[in-house]
Protein backbone atom coordinates (compact mmCIF):
# COMPACT_ATOMS: atom_id res chain seq x y z
CA UNK A 1 0.00 0.00 0.00
CA UNK A 2 1.06 3.60 -0.77
CA UNK A 3 2.29 5.81 2.13
CA UNK A 4 -0.65 8.00 2.75
CA UNK A 5 0.25 11.82 2.30
CA UNK A 6 -2.75 13.10 1.24
CA UNK A 7 -3.28 16.99 2.50
CA UNK A 8 -6.16 18.58 3.42
CA UNK A 9 -6.40 20.36 0.19
CA UNK A 10 -5.91 17.01 -1.34
CA UNK A 11 -9.07 15.43 0.30
CA UNK A 12 -11.21 18.28 -0.36
CA UNK A 13 -9.96 18.07 -4.20
CA UNK A 14 -10.36 14.41 -4.47
CA UNK A 15 -13.35 13.38 -2.03
CA UNK A 16 -15.29 12.15 -4.47
CA UNK A 17 -12.85 9.49 -4.93
CA UNK A 18 -11.58 9.40 -1.69
CA UNK A 19 -15.48 8.46 -0.15
CA UNK A 20 -15.65 5.95 -2.54
CA UNK A 21 -14.78 1.88 -1.43
CA UNK A 22 -13.16 1.61 -4.68
CA UNK A 23 -10.99 4.22 -4.34
CA UNK A 24 -10.71 5.74 -1.08
CA UNK A 25 -7.26 7.39 0.66
CA UNK A 26 -5.55 4.83 -1.12
CA UNK A 27 -6.83 4.60 -4.35
CA UNK A 28 -6.40 8.49 -4.84
CA UNK A 29 -2.49 8.00 -3.30
CA UNK A 30 -1.92 5.27 -6.20
CA UNK A 31 -3.00 7.87 -8.97
CA UNK A 32 -0.87 10.71 -7.11
CA UNK A 33 2.13 8.12 -7.04
CA UNK A 34 1.51 6.91 -10.68
CA UNK A 35 2.97 8.02 -14.28
CA UNK A 36 1.43 8.52 -17.49
CA UNK A 37 2.28 9.35 -21.25
CA UNK A 38 0.14 10.72 -23.61
CA UNK A 39 0.93 10.35 -27.31
CA UNK A 40 -0.88 13.02 -29.17
CA UNK A 41 -2.91 16.17 -27.83
CA UNK A 42 -5.15 15.91 -30.23
CA UNK A 43 -8.79 14.44 -30.49
CA UNK A 44 -8.15 11.54 -27.78
CA UNK A 45 -5.61 12.92 -26.45
CA UNK A 46 -7.46 16.09 -25.52
CA UNK A 47 -10.25 14.79 -23.00
CA UNK A 48 -7.64 11.77 -21.55
CA UNK A 49 -5.69 14.59 -20.44
CA UNK A 50 -7.90 16.62 -18.78
CA UNK A 51 -9.78 13.80 -16.89
CA UNK A 52 -6.52 12.33 -16.11
CA UNK A 53 -5.09 15.70 -14.72
CA UNK A 54 -8.61 16.30 -12.71
CA UNK A 55 -8.39 12.44 -11.63
CA UNK A 56 -4.68 13.72 -9.95
CA UNK A 57 -2.18 11.17 -12.03
CA UNK A 58 0.98 13.04 -10.26
CA UNK A 59 3.22 12.66 -13.40
CA UNK A 60 1.45 13.28 -16.79
CA UNK A 61 3.46 13.23 -19.89
CA UNK A 62 2.27 14.75 -22.94
CA UNK A 63 4.15 14.04 -26.55
CA UNK A 64 3.31 15.79 -29.96
CA UNK A 65 4.93 17.83 -32.52
CA UNK A 66 2.35 19.72 -34.05
CA UNK A 67 1.28 22.94 -33.43
CA UNK A 68 -2.48 24.39 -32.74
CA UNK A 69 -4.53 25.08 -35.72
CA UNK A 70 -8.02 26.18 -35.83
CA UNK A 71 -9.35 23.29 -37.43
CA UNK A 72 -8.30 21.39 -34.41
CA UNK A 73 -10.48 23.33 -32.15
CA UNK A 74 -14.36 21.43 -33.37
CA UNK A 75 -12.73 18.37 -31.30
CA UNK A 76 -9.40 19.22 -29.40
CA UNK A 77 -10.75 20.59 -26.79
CA UNK A 78 -7.69 21.13 -24.62
CA UNK A 79 -7.00 23.91 -26.76
CA UNK A 80 -8.73 27.19 -27.57
CA UNK A 81 -8.50 30.03 -29.95
CA UNK A 82 -5.87 31.97 -28.25
CA UNK A 83 -3.64 28.74 -28.35
CA UNK A 84 -3.73 28.50 -32.47
CA UNK A 85 -0.28 28.30 -33.64
CA UNK A 86 1.49 27.69 -30.08
CA UNK A 87 2.81 23.72 -29.71
CA UNK A 88 0.03 21.78 -28.76
CA UNK A 89 2.43 20.44 -25.65
CA UNK A 90 2.34 23.61 -24.66
CA UNK A 91 -0.96 24.43 -24.89
CA UNK A 92 -1.97 21.59 -23.43
CA UNK A 93 0.36 21.54 -20.11
CA UNK A 94 -0.93 25.03 -19.59
CA UNK A 95 -4.37 23.56 -19.48
CA UNK A 96 -3.53 20.56 -16.86
CA UNK A 97 -1.64 23.68 -14.83
CA UNK A 98 -4.74 25.61 -15.03
CA UNK A 99 -6.85 22.54 -13.77
CA UNK A 100 -5.11 20.75 -10.93
CA UNK A 101 -1.29 22.28 -9.95
CA UNK A 102 -1.14 18.93 -8.87
CA UNK A 103 0.30 17.49 -11.33
CA UNK A 104 3.85 17.26 -12.76
CA UNK A 105 3.22 18.08 -16.59
CA UNK A 106 5.88 17.35 -19.16
CA UNK A 107 5.59 18.38 -22.46
CA UNK A 108 8.21 16.68 -25.15
CA UNK A 109 7.06 18.92 -28.23
CA UNK A 110 8.79 15.91 -30.45
CA UNK A 111 7.39 13.24 -32.83
CA UNK A 112 7.76 9.80 -31.45
CA UNK A 113 10.22 7.22 -33.07
CA UNK A 114 12.13 4.09 -32.88
CA UNK A 115 15.02 6.29 -31.85
CA UNK A 116 13.24 8.41 -28.91
CA UNK A 117 10.78 5.92 -27.89
CA UNK A 118 12.12 4.31 -25.13
CA UNK A 119 13.45 7.72 -23.46
CA UNK A 120 10.51 8.45 -23.62
CA UNK A 121 7.98 5.97 -22.72
CA UNK A 122 10.03 4.26 -20.28
CA UNK A 123 10.32 7.22 -18.12
CA UNK A 124 6.19 6.66 -17.37
CA UNK A 125 3.57 3.62 -16.05
CA UNK A 126 1.09 3.45 -18.43
CA UNK A 127 1.00 4.89 -22.33
CA UNK A 128 -2.55 6.23 -23.72
CA UNK A 129 -2.25 5.88 -27.47
CA UNK A 130 -4.04 8.85 -28.48
CA UNK A 131 -2.03 9.17 -31.77
CA UNK A 132 -3.00 9.66 -35.25
CA UNK A 133 -1.19 7.61 -37.78
CA UNK A 134 -0.57 3.79 -38.08
CA UNK A 135 3.38 3.96 -37.77
CA UNK A 136 2.98 5.20 -34.09
CA UNK A 137 0.59 2.95 -33.36
CA UNK A 138 2.57 0.09 -34.52
CA UNK A 139 5.78 1.40 -32.54
CA UNK A 140 3.83 1.85 -29.14
CA UNK A 141 2.52 -1.70 -29.38
CA UNK A 142 5.76 -3.08 -30.42
CA UNK A 143 8.16 -1.36 -27.62
CA UNK A 144 5.16 -1.54 -25.24
CA UNK A 145 5.07 -5.55 -25.67
CA UNK A 146 8.74 -5.17 -25.78
CA UNK A 147 8.99 -3.56 -22.12
CA UNK A 148 5.88 -4.97 -20.31
CA UNK A 149 4.28 -1.52 -20.27
CA UNK A 150 0.44 -1.23 -20.33
CA UNK A 151 -0.92 0.71 -22.92
CA UNK A 152 -4.08 2.13 -23.68
CA UNK A 153 -5.42 2.09 -27.55
CA UNK A 154 -7.44 4.00 -29.31
CA UNK A 155 -8.50 5.32 -32.60
CA UNK A 156 -11.28 6.96 -34.39
CA UNK A 157 -12.73 7.24 -37.75
CA UNK A 158 -16.02 9.28 -39.47
CA UNK A 159 -18.28 8.20 -36.47
CA UNK A 160 -16.55 5.24 -35.31
CA UNK A 161 -14.04 4.45 -32.72
CA UNK A 162 -12.07 1.58 -31.36
CA UNK A 163 -11.18 0.99 -27.98
CA UNK A 164 -8.85 -1.46 -26.05
CA UNK A 165 -6.47 -2.12 -23.07
CA UNK A 166 -3.01 -4.31 -23.22
CA UNK A 167 -1.63 -4.97 -19.89
CA UNK A 168 1.05 -6.40 -21.61
CA UNK A 169 1.75 -8.44 -18.46
CA UNK A 170 2.76 -11.69 -20.52
CA UNK A 171 5.46 -13.07 -18.05
CA UNK A 172 3.16 -13.12 -14.63
CA UNK A 173 0.64 -14.60 -16.80
CA UNK A 174 2.92 -17.35 -18.37
CA UNK A 175 3.37 -18.62 -14.04
CA UNK A 176 -0.56 -19.33 -14.32
CA UNK A 177 -0.83 -22.15 -16.22
CA UNK A 178 -4.64 -21.45 -16.45
CA UNK A 179 -4.61 -17.77 -17.63
CA UNK A 180 -5.03 -16.70 -21.15
CA UNK A 181 -1.80 -14.78 -22.68
CA UNK A 182 -2.98 -11.59 -23.01
CA UNK A 183 -2.79 -9.99 -26.85
CA UNK A 184 -1.25 -7.25 -28.71
CA UNK A 185 -2.34 -5.06 -31.50
CA UNK A 186 -0.54 -7.16 -33.60
CA UNK A 187 -2.24 -10.04 -32.64
CA UNK A 188 -6.05 -8.01 -33.79
CA UNK A 189 -3.77 -6.29 -37.05
CA UNK A 190 -0.73 -7.52 -37.59
CA UNK A 191 0.02 -5.34 -40.18
CA UNK A 192 -0.83 -1.69 -41.17
CA UNK A 193 -3.23 -1.09 -44.36
CA UNK A 194 -0.90 -0.39 -47.31
CA UNK A 195 -0.04 3.69 -46.61
CA UNK A 196 -2.63 5.43 -48.82
CA UNK A 197 -5.42 3.28 -48.49
CA UNK A 198 -7.02 4.75 -45.81
CA UNK A 199 -8.13 7.83 -46.01
CA UNK A 200 -7.62 10.22 -43.01
CA UNK A 201 -9.32 12.73 -40.72
CA UNK A 202 -8.11 15.97 -42.84
CA UNK A 203 -9.62 14.01 -46.14
CA UNK A 204 -12.85 12.46 -44.43
CA UNK A 205 -13.88 14.80 -41.76
CA UNK A 206 -14.52 13.33 -37.61
CA UNK A 207 -17.40 13.40 -36.00
CA UNK A 208 -16.44 16.76 -33.52
CA UNK A 209 -17.47 14.30 -29.68
CA UNK A 210 -16.77 11.67 -31.33
CA UNK A 211 -12.91 11.60 -29.68
CA UNK A 212 -14.58 12.86 -27.11
CA UNK A 213 -16.41 9.34 -26.13
CA UNK A 214 -13.67 7.14 -26.99
CA UNK A 215 -10.55 9.30 -25.07
CA UNK A 216 -12.67 9.58 -22.18
CA UNK A 217 -12.95 5.51 -22.25
CA UNK A 218 -9.27 5.59 -22.77
CA UNK A 219 -8.83 7.27 -19.86
CA UNK A 220 -11.06 5.28 -17.89
CA UNK A 221 -8.93 2.37 -18.28
CA UNK A 222 -5.79 4.02 -17.05
CA UNK A 223 -7.23 4.94 -13.81
CA UNK A 224 -8.84 1.42 -13.58
CA UNK A 225 -5.63 -0.14 -14.37
CA UNK A 226 -3.38 2.19 -11.67
CA UNK A 227 -6.27 1.60 -9.06
CA UNK A 228 -6.43 -2.19 -9.72
CA UNK A 229 -9.81 -2.27 -9.96
CA UNK A 230 -12.69 -3.76 -11.97
CA UNK A 231 -12.51 -5.15 -15.46
CA UNK A 232 -10.09 -3.21 -18.13
CA UNK A 233 -10.85 -3.84 -21.91
CA UNK A 234 -8.08 -6.42 -21.79
CA UNK A 235 -8.99 -9.42 -24.82
CA UNK A 236 -12.03 -7.25 -25.49
CA UNK A 237 -12.00 -4.71 -28.81
CA UNK A 238 -14.56 -2.24 -28.00
CA UNK A 239 -16.27 -0.68 -31.22
CA UNK A 240 -18.38 2.48 -30.84
CA UNK A 241 -20.88 3.65 -33.76
CA UNK A 242 -21.64 6.89 -33.20
CA UNK A 243 -24.29 7.22 -35.49
CA UNK A 244 -26.08 4.03 -35.32
CA UNK A 245 -25.26 4.92 -30.79
CA UNK A 246 -24.32 1.34 -30.72
CA UNK A 247 -21.32 -0.07 -28.60
CA UNK A 248 -20.21 -3.91 -29.84
CA UNK A 249 -18.11 -5.78 -27.85
CA UNK A 250 -15.54 -8.38 -29.10
CA UNK A 251 -13.30 -10.61 -27.86
CA UNK A 252 -9.65 -10.46 -29.00
CA UNK A 253 -6.87 -12.88 -28.19
CA UNK A 254 -3.34 -13.78 -28.15
CA UNK A 255 -1.78 -15.14 -32.15
CA UNK A 256 0.47 -17.32 -31.43
CA UNK A 257 2.03 -16.30 -33.96
CA UNK A 258 1.88 -12.93 -33.52
CA UNK A 259 4.94 -10.83 -34.66
CA UNK A 260 5.86 -9.66 -31.42
CA UNK A 261 4.18 -10.94 -28.19
CA UNK A 262 4.35 -14.83 -29.29
CA UNK A 263 7.14 -17.36 -27.66
CA UNK A 264 9.41 -17.12 -30.57
CA UNK A 265 8.95 -13.16 -32.36
CA UNK A 266 10.36 -11.67 -35.44
CA UNK A 267 10.45 -8.61 -34.29
CA UNK A 268 13.06 -8.50 -30.94
CA UNK A 269 13.56 -4.96 -31.51
CA UNK A 270 11.54 -1.43 -32.86
CA UNK A 271 14.97 -1.44 -34.95
CA UNK A 272 13.27 -4.20 -36.94
CA UNK A 273 10.68 -2.59 -38.36
CA UNK A 274 10.15 -0.37 -41.60
CA UNK A 275 7.00 1.74 -39.34
CA UNK A 276 6.90 4.54 -42.13
CA UNK A 277 5.13 1.48 -44.78
CA UNK A 278 3.01 -1.32 -43.63
CA UNK A 279 4.81 -1.10 -40.18
CA UNK A 280 6.07 -5.00 -41.73
CA UNK A 281 9.88 -6.21 -40.85
CA UNK A 282 12.17 -4.53 -42.79
CA UNK A 283 13.56 -6.96 -45.57
CA UNK A 284 17.13 -5.36 -44.79
CA UNK B 1 -31.20 -17.90 -47.28
CA UNK B 2 -29.41 -14.73 -47.58
CA UNK B 3 -26.72 -13.77 -45.23
CA UNK B 4 -25.89 -10.22 -44.26
CA UNK B 5 -22.33 -8.41 -44.03
CA UNK B 6 -21.80 -5.38 -41.77
CA UNK B 7 -18.87 -3.95 -42.48
CA UNK B 8 -17.16 -0.95 -40.52
CA UNK B 9 -15.47 2.01 -41.09
CA UNK B 10 -13.66 2.45 -44.72
CA UNK B 11 -14.79 -0.94 -45.54
CA UNK B 12 -18.55 0.42 -45.35
CA UNK B 13 -17.61 4.01 -47.18
CA UNK B 14 -16.23 1.60 -50.18
CA UNK B 15 -18.97 -0.81 -50.31
CA UNK B 16 -21.73 2.08 -50.20
CA UNK B 17 -23.78 0.79 -46.61
CA UNK B 18 -22.84 -0.26 -43.53
CA UNK B 19 -25.05 -3.68 -44.24
CA UNK B 20 -25.12 -5.71 -47.31
CA UNK B 21 -26.89 -9.28 -48.00
CA UNK B 22 -25.26 -11.68 -50.27
CA UNK B 23 -26.72 -15.18 -51.36
CA UNK B 24 -24.86 -17.42 -49.59
CA UNK B 25 -26.41 -19.45 -46.17
CA UNK B 26 -26.28 -22.24 -44.55
CA UNK B 27 -23.96 -25.07 -45.68
CA UNK B 28 -21.59 -22.09 -47.44
CA UNK B 29 -18.51 -21.29 -46.25
CA UNK B 30 -17.78 -17.89 -44.51
CA UNK B 31 -15.11 -17.39 -47.66
CA UNK B 32 -18.17 -18.58 -50.70
CA UNK B 33 -19.91 -15.19 -48.32
CA UNK B 34 -17.08 -13.31 -48.86
CA UNK B 35 -16.63 -13.95 -52.03
CA UNK B 36 -20.39 -12.86 -53.09
CA UNK B 37 -19.92 -10.00 -50.80
CA UNK B 38 -16.90 -8.33 -53.08
CA UNK B 39 -18.56 -9.79 -56.31
CA UNK B 40 -21.17 -7.38 -55.09
CA UNK B 41 -19.16 -4.30 -53.83
CA UNK B 42 -15.99 -4.14 -56.09
CA UNK B 43 -14.42 -1.45 -54.51
CA UNK B 44 -13.57 -3.35 -51.47
CA UNK B 45 -11.66 -6.23 -53.37
CA UNK B 46 -8.04 -4.13 -53.28
CA UNK B 47 -9.24 -3.36 -49.85
CA UNK B 48 -9.84 -6.73 -48.50
CA UNK B 49 -8.36 -9.17 -50.41
CA UNK B 50 -4.46 -9.29 -52.18
CA UNK B 51 -3.39 -9.39 -55.28
CA UNK B 52 -2.73 -13.07 -54.92
CA UNK B 53 -7.13 -13.43 -54.19
CA UNK B 54 -5.83 -13.77 -50.11
CA UNK B 55 -7.59 -12.14 -46.91
CA UNK B 56 -5.24 -9.01 -46.09
CA UNK B 57 -4.14 -9.82 -42.48
CA UNK B 58 -5.34 -6.87 -41.08
CA UNK B 59 -9.10 -7.43 -41.93
CA UNK B 60 -11.15 -9.43 -39.27
CA UNK B 61 -13.86 -11.53 -40.02
CA UNK B 62 -16.55 -12.18 -37.27
CA UNK B 63 -19.25 -14.57 -37.65
CA UNK B 64 -22.23 -13.78 -34.74
CA UNK B 65 -19.38 -11.66 -32.64
CA UNK B 66 -16.40 -14.40 -33.06
CA UNK B 67 -13.34 -13.82 -35.19
CA UNK B 68 -13.29 -17.24 -37.52
CA UNK B 69 -9.66 -16.56 -38.10
CA UNK B 70 -8.18 -17.11 -34.62
CA UNK B 71 -11.13 -19.01 -33.13
CA UNK B 72 -13.07 -21.36 -35.97
CA UNK B 73 -11.91 -22.55 -38.97
CA UNK B 74 -11.02 -18.90 -40.81
CA UNK B 75 -12.46 -18.81 -44.56
CA UNK B 76 -13.76 -22.36 -44.21
CA UNK B 77 -15.64 -21.93 -41.26
CA UNK B 78 -19.30 -23.81 -42.68
CA UNK B 79 -22.55 -20.89 -42.16
CA UNK B 80 -25.42 -21.75 -40.22
CA UNK B 81 -28.69 -20.11 -40.66
CA UNK B 82 -29.18 -16.97 -38.83
CA UNK B 83 -25.51 -15.89 -39.25
CA UNK B 84 -24.54 -12.37 -39.18
CA UNK B 85 -21.00 -11.46 -40.53
CA UNK B 86 -18.78 -8.70 -40.03
CA UNK B 87 -15.71 -7.37 -41.42
CA UNK B 88 -13.41 -4.61 -39.54
CA UNK B 89 -10.27 -3.00 -40.06
CA UNK B 90 -7.96 -1.22 -38.04
CA UNK B 91 -8.60 2.64 -38.08
CA UNK B 92 -5.41 5.22 -37.21
CA UNK B 93 -7.55 8.55 -36.56
CA UNK B 94 -6.55 10.65 -33.18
Amino acid sequence: MSDLRLDATQLDRYSRHVIMDEIGPEGQQRLLDASVLVVGAGGLGSPAIQYLAAAGVGRLGIVDDDVVERSNLQRQIVHGDDDVGRPKVESAADYVTALNPDIDVEPHETRITAANVADLVDEYDVVLDASDNFATRYLLNDHCVLTGTALSHGAIYRFEGQVTFFTNERSSKAADEDADAPPCYRCIFPEAPEPGTVPDCATTGVLGVLPGTVGCIQATEVVKYILGKGEVLEGRLLMYDAMDMTFETVDVLANPSCPVCSDDPEIESVEDVAYEGSCQISAD
Amino acid sequence: MPTEWKLFADLAERAGDKHVTVDAGAGDTVGAALTELVDDRPDLEGRVLTDDGELRSQINVLRNGTNVLVEEEGLETELEEGDELALFPPVSGG
